[in-house]
């Protein structure tokens, strides 16, 4: 009984030493420190350049101490960047449009990832063997899963809908996590499943045949993601920005030109089994940005209802 | 307790028998000899070890700043009859919002870091220790107070002697129930804002199709909460050694 309030001291002391601890990364280090740069991605296939050029010590060389956060989604990047707990973030083209288009000052710096621009692409949409959908047109009349609603997937199924010659406002989109797609498609719960790897690799490997390849209908070597940056930080730091979009497209390159490396890299910050990896369809990682495939996604956007008007582009990319 | 080890070992027998019969598919529900094997295989991990001290660090952080503000907040709250007047409604309004709901402000406020998780799990169990505190603040045998009153007790006496005692077996039931939600909300945070830890790895595990590895760490939360279970009670036991309903000698 005595002993409780000594205790109760010890819980509280204990709570207040840890909370001081709490602190976030400066932008700014002390003289003849490395720049620390907080990254925030999404541990997925897309984002395999920025861990093998980190390993390969291609932002050390450029006094960048670079650490990267996986989150869950961009919903959590890209208020991240803004409050300045990231300084650069990795997010898809048309969520950063629609953030544009509301006024939130993002800037890109560097590409992200790209498709194949074949049929042959890391993302498609697959039905279940036996499916009476044969094309992209089939899918009219069809209810598709997306992994967020109001976003790059139903836009560009929408595309392929349309190249194919098909209605795509009688395509029914439902919002389902991409892990939970291949099931949803097995139990008959949904007719068509928008994905991308390594759940492409698995639903094909159970029988489930692509009728399209959406990133590739959308626009010739769209560009799906960029790495991005405070409007701010641009214009407080140009020097760190200009050293990290460097690195980047170092490592952009670097992984395009050395598939098995990546394959490698993917099961030290995934957990893709290594006999997966080597199978997935890989991206590809061009460090020139498509304008043109941009301005096609803001236009998808706008023609599908998700933002009033496309932002200014020439502010939004570099 | 041996009971109840056979009731888990026939759990896991059925959950290696489920799919084996192919009554669910075993590509989504590993039979729990492939879950085994996975969670060896997590063990071996040193991101595991990282992962499971973030997820016990905030856990235990959240609760424990939960439970001195509880306290501290129940019982100034609880012995002003004013104060709880003035609080009744807002705290039956503030108590059943979901902290999950909290998310995107406390990504707002504090990005995907420890703190932002930290805001769910004090939430939620700081609304669960409060009310305990408030109830056992409001049990105060009248007779003891009157009592500490013609012996004229100052204000801290009181507290130490008459207050503290009423109300401690309910907070530390309060605590025993706070844990598990704060163990949940911990593990929440972390699987949807990102905040390193065993949500975050069981995401990652997700994205990347590793079933059984998700599973793996899934069992791993539930042994935390076992474990948290477990060290509560004993620790229930022998905070209120003296009190009545935990008195097992002497019945009251």
């Amino acid at each position: 009984m005595r002993r409780q309030p000594a205790a109760l001291a010890v819980l509280v002391g204990a709570t207040l030493a840890s909370a001081a601890c709490g602190s976030s990364t400066p932008a700014r280090p002390a003289p003849g420190q490395p720049d620390k740069v907080a990254a925030g991605v999404i541990a997925i296939v897309d984002v395999a350049p920025i861990y093998l050029g980190k390993q390969k010590g291609f932002f050390s060389q450029r006094n960048i101490d670079l650490s990267l956060s996986t989150s869950q989604g961009g919903a959590a990047i890209v208020p991240g960047v803004l409050n300045k707990q990231f300084q650069i973030g990795f997010s898809n083209v048309t969520s950063l449009l629609i953030a544009a288009s509301k006024g939130f000052p993002v800037k890109v710096v560097c590409n992200g990832v790209a498709s194949t621009g074949d049929a042959k692409d890391y993302s498609g949409v697959v039905v279940k063997a036996g499916s009476p959908v044969h094309s992209a047109a089939d899918l009219a009349g069809r209810t598709v899963a997306v992994n967020t609603l109001k976003n790059i997937g139903d836009t560009t199924v929408r595309a392929s809908v349309r190249k194919a010659g098909g209605d795509p406002k009688a395509v029914k989109f439902v919002e389902l996590a991409f892990p939970d797609m291949p099931a949803a498609l097995d139990a008959g719960r949904v007719d068509a499943i928008w994905v991308v790897e390594p759940f492409l690799t698995a639903a094909t490997a159970t029988g489930g045949r692509v009728v399209a390849a959406n990133y590739t209908d959308a626009a010739p070597n769209l560009t799906v993601a960029t790495y991005f940056t405070s409007v701010e930080l641009t214009k407080s730091n140009p020097d760190l920005v200009k050293r990290f979009t460097e690195a980047m497209n170092e490592s952009l390159r670097y992984a395009d030109a050395h598939p098995d490396e990546v394959r490698q890299v993917l099961t030290t910050y995934t957990q893709i089994k290594p006999d997966v990896a080597a199978k997935i369809a890989l991206p590809k990682w061009p460090t020139d940005i498509n304008r043109q495939s941009v301005q096609t996604l803001a236009d998808l956007a706008v023609g599908d209802g998700l933002m009033p008007k496309a932002p200014d582009l020439s502010a939004l990319l570099p | 307790m041996r009971r109840g080890l056979v009731g888990l070992l026939a759990f896991g027998g059925l959950l290696e028998v489920v799919p084996r019969l192919g009554l669910v598919p075993a590509r989504y529900l590993p039979p729990s000899s492939v879950v085994a094997r996975a969670l060896a295989a997590e063990a071996r991990r040193p991101a595991f070890w990282t992962a499971l001290g973030g997820t016990v660090r905030t856990w235990l952080l959240g609760l424990a700043i939960a439970a001195s503000a509880a306290l501290v907040c129940g019982i100034v709250i609880g012995s002003v009859p004013v104060l709880r007047a003035a609080t009744a409604s807002t705290i039956e309004f503030l108590r059943p919002i979901p902290s999950v709901a909290l998310i995107p402000l406390a990504v707002l406020l504090y990005g995907t870091g420890i703190r932002a998780t930290l805001v769910l799990v004090v939430y939620a169990s700081f609304w669960q220790m409060l009310v305990q505190v408030l109830h056992g603040v409001g049990d105060v045998d009248p007779v003891a107070r009157d009592t500490a009153e013609s012996y004229r007790l100052g204000r801290v006496a009181r507290v130490r002697y008459l207050i503290w005692p009423t109300a401690l077996p309910y907070a530390v039931t309060g605590i025993r129930l706070a844990t598990s939600i704060a163990l949940v909300l911990a593990i929440t945070g972390e699987l949807v804002i990102g905040t390193p830890g065993l949500g975050q790895e069981i995401a990652v595990a997700r994205t990347s199709d590793a079933v059984p590895a998700m599973y793996a760490l899934v069992l791993v939360t539930g042994l935390l909460g076992v474990a948290a279970n477990l060290l509560t009670r004993t620790a229930e036991r022998r905070v209120l050694a003296w009190h009545p309903a935990v008195r097992t000698e002497a019945p009251a």
